[in-house]
């Protein structure tokens, strides 16, 4: 009867010193004096985060002594997590993912706007598309049938939804699926789906493959759409509010650049991602404005709450 | 026909299936490239840095991963075996532990460490040591009795007992244990790499996805597969080489 409890006893133990030694090992990045603060910041590798990369380039952080590493995760899923734990010290999300993640007492606060939809329906970096020669013609015919959302819940997920209703159709009838975008397209040529959501470099295939845009959903939801942000936790927030003010002037002087200059976009594009020069010279791009617009992320947030992906009214507090 | 110009007849046979199938429309060309679209994205991306510096990442989070797995299943494993009760302790939590599937750890060495090297090689190593400790602790336990009762009986002392009598005998279990870890180490460090995000061939693969570059994609995954090939040699190799003495009695051909 000894040997179980032995091992038990073992097991408990080793169980212990993990969970210790996890909990000891929170980076904590201590700044030299006269040397460039070190600052790690979690983005996605698409068309979006282009200005960050063009004003690290452009040495706009540097002139503000930051050490600037851009690391690539795989969606805000790991990016939030990361800010929160201090491996990032500022990361780039969608606007409804941090409404819900502030939502449930996570940590954050928006530091400046991170890309914007251009607002004109027909000519967005993203749209809906239906099958070649396939009978939907308006988002309302999608009542009934399944579209394909990158993000269950989340803000594609809510801007098709934003077109149904626009078209005077019912949203809550609409099924939806979840692919990643570069799985969206071949699903829809094989009939699997009836309708995807794709943003650039997927819409230029699928305006390649023939496919037909049947609406400019971002434009939908909102006016003017803050669809992402950089953020930074409340802790950095209070902490080092000087190296938040130092991060934002940068990121702001980058995001005007890239505004003015979409040459250089599509140059800095071929750096970190591997999108074609063809497709980089003929895709949409998005908006860069300096200033996130609050009346957008408030109605993201009220529409969020009338489908229940949020409990409450948006906190605004998350804005800065 | 030898076996190698058999070989490579077989490979050339799959290259052109690659090549036709698409052309003919059996499967959709955008999505399933032909293979010499898939072999100029490759030397394309062969003649940037971003491509040789990946693969040095991957090759150095395989071998990173796979030497600490194999120093620590080596180590803890002649331990365990040598001294039943240190076994007897801790069987069962290697029974609960050796289960887990180390992509299941991924939530939580992203927590941990981030997209970093450390994610993964922490993931490699979890997948690997299993691979040796086992073979170690079979190794350990075929122990011939008769050799074990006659060293007793002569005095050898426990080191030296480990030295001439465990390790001799241990060896072709390590050495088959190092062979399995290596290719599974390999797995590890692509996925990882893949669904973590940390530098190397697997984050390339789904960059090149994100980017609709699906030529790329395939010939990322080609190198992959040409690493892992790679790495079953020279391990093949070492194998050869460490057991020569042993070679007679092993019943396993080295091919």
């Amino acid at each position: 009867m000894r040997r179980p409890l032995v091992a038990l006893f073992s097991a408990a133990a080793l169980l212990i010193t993990t969970t210790l030694s996890a909990c000891g090992s929170s980076p904590d990045k201590p700044s030299t004096p006269g040397q460039p603060d070190a600052v790690d910041v979690g983005v996605i590798a698409i068309v979006d985060v282009a200005p960050i990369y063009l004003g690290k380039q452009q040495g706009f952080f540097s002139k503000r002594n930051i050490n600037l590493n851009l690391t690539t995760a795989q969606g805000g899923a790991a990016i939030v997590p990361g800010v929160v734990s201090g491996q990032y010290q500022f990361g780039f999300s969608n606007t409804l993912s941090l409404l819900v993640a502030t939502e449930k007492g996570v940590p954050v606060k928006a530091v400046c706007n991170g890309n914007t939809s251009t607002g004109k329906d027909g000519e967005d970096f993203g749209g809906l598309f239906v099958k070649a020669g396939s009978p939907i013609t308006s988002p309302k015919d999608l009542v009934g049938k399944t579209v394909a959302t990158n993000t269950l819940k989340n803000i594609v997920e809510l801007s098709v939804r934003a077109s149904v209703k626009k078209a005077g159709g019912d949203p809550a009838g609409v099924k939806f699926t979840e692919l990643p975008f570069p799985d969206m397209l071949p699903a829809l040529q094989a009939g699997r789906v009836d309708g995807v959501f794709v943003v650039e470099p997927f819409q230029a295939a699928a305006v390649a493959a023939g496919a037909k845009k049947i609406a400019s959903s971002f434009v939908d939801l909102a006016g003017n759409l803050t669809i992402s942000m950089y953020f930074t936790s409340k802790q950095l927030a209070t902490s080092n509010p000087d190296l938040v003010a130092r991060f934002t002037e940068a990121m702001k002087e980058s995001l005007a650049y890239a505004e003015s200059h979409p040459d250089d976009v599509r140059t800095v594009l071929g750096t970190y991602t591997q999108i074609s020069a063809e497709v980089r010279a003929k895709l949409t791009l998005p908006k860069f404005p300096a200033d996130i617009d609050k009346a957008s992320v408030q109605s993201v947030g009220d529409q969020a709450q009338s489908l229940g992906l949020l409990t409450k009214a948006p906190d605004l507090n998350l804005l800065p | 026909m030898n076996r190698t110009a058999l070989s490579l007849l077989g490979l050339a046979t799959f290259a052109a299936i690659g090549e036709v199938a698409p052309r003919i429309g059996l499967v959709p060309a955008a999505y399933a490239p032909p293979t010499s679209r898939i072999a100029v994205a490759l030397a394309d991306e062969a003649a940037t840095g971003r491509f040789w510096l990946a693969l040095r990442d991957t090759v150095l989070t395989w071998a990173l991963g796979l030497a600490i797995a194999v120093v620590a299943g080596v180590v803890i494993g002649v331990l365990l075996g040598a001294v039943p009760v240190l076994w007897a302790v801790s069987s069962s939590t290697v029974e609960f532990l050796r289960p887990i599937p180390s992509v299941a750890l991924i939530p939580l060495v992203v927590v941990l460490y981030g997209s970093t090297i450390r994610s993964t090689v922490v993931l490699v190593v979890y997948a690997a040591f299993w691979q040796v400790l086992l073979q170690v602790l079979h190794g350990v336990a075929d122990v011939d009795p008769v050799a074990r009762d006659t060293a007793r009986v002569y005095g050898l002392g426990r080191w030296a007992r480990v030295r001439y009598l465990v390790w001799p005998t241990a060896l072709p279990y390590v050495v088959t244990g190092v062979r399995l870890a290596a290719s599974v180490a390999l797995i590890l460090a692509v996925t990882g790499e893949l669904v973590v995000g940390s530098p190397g061939l697997g984050k390339e693969i789904e960059v090149a996805r994100q980017s609709a570059a699906v030529p790329l994609v395939y010939a990322l995954v080609t190198v992959c597969g040409l690493l892992g090939v790679l790495a079953n040699v020279a391990t093949r190799a070492v194998e050869r080489r460490v057991l020569a003495w042993h070679a007679a009695v092993r019943t396993e051909v080295g091919t």
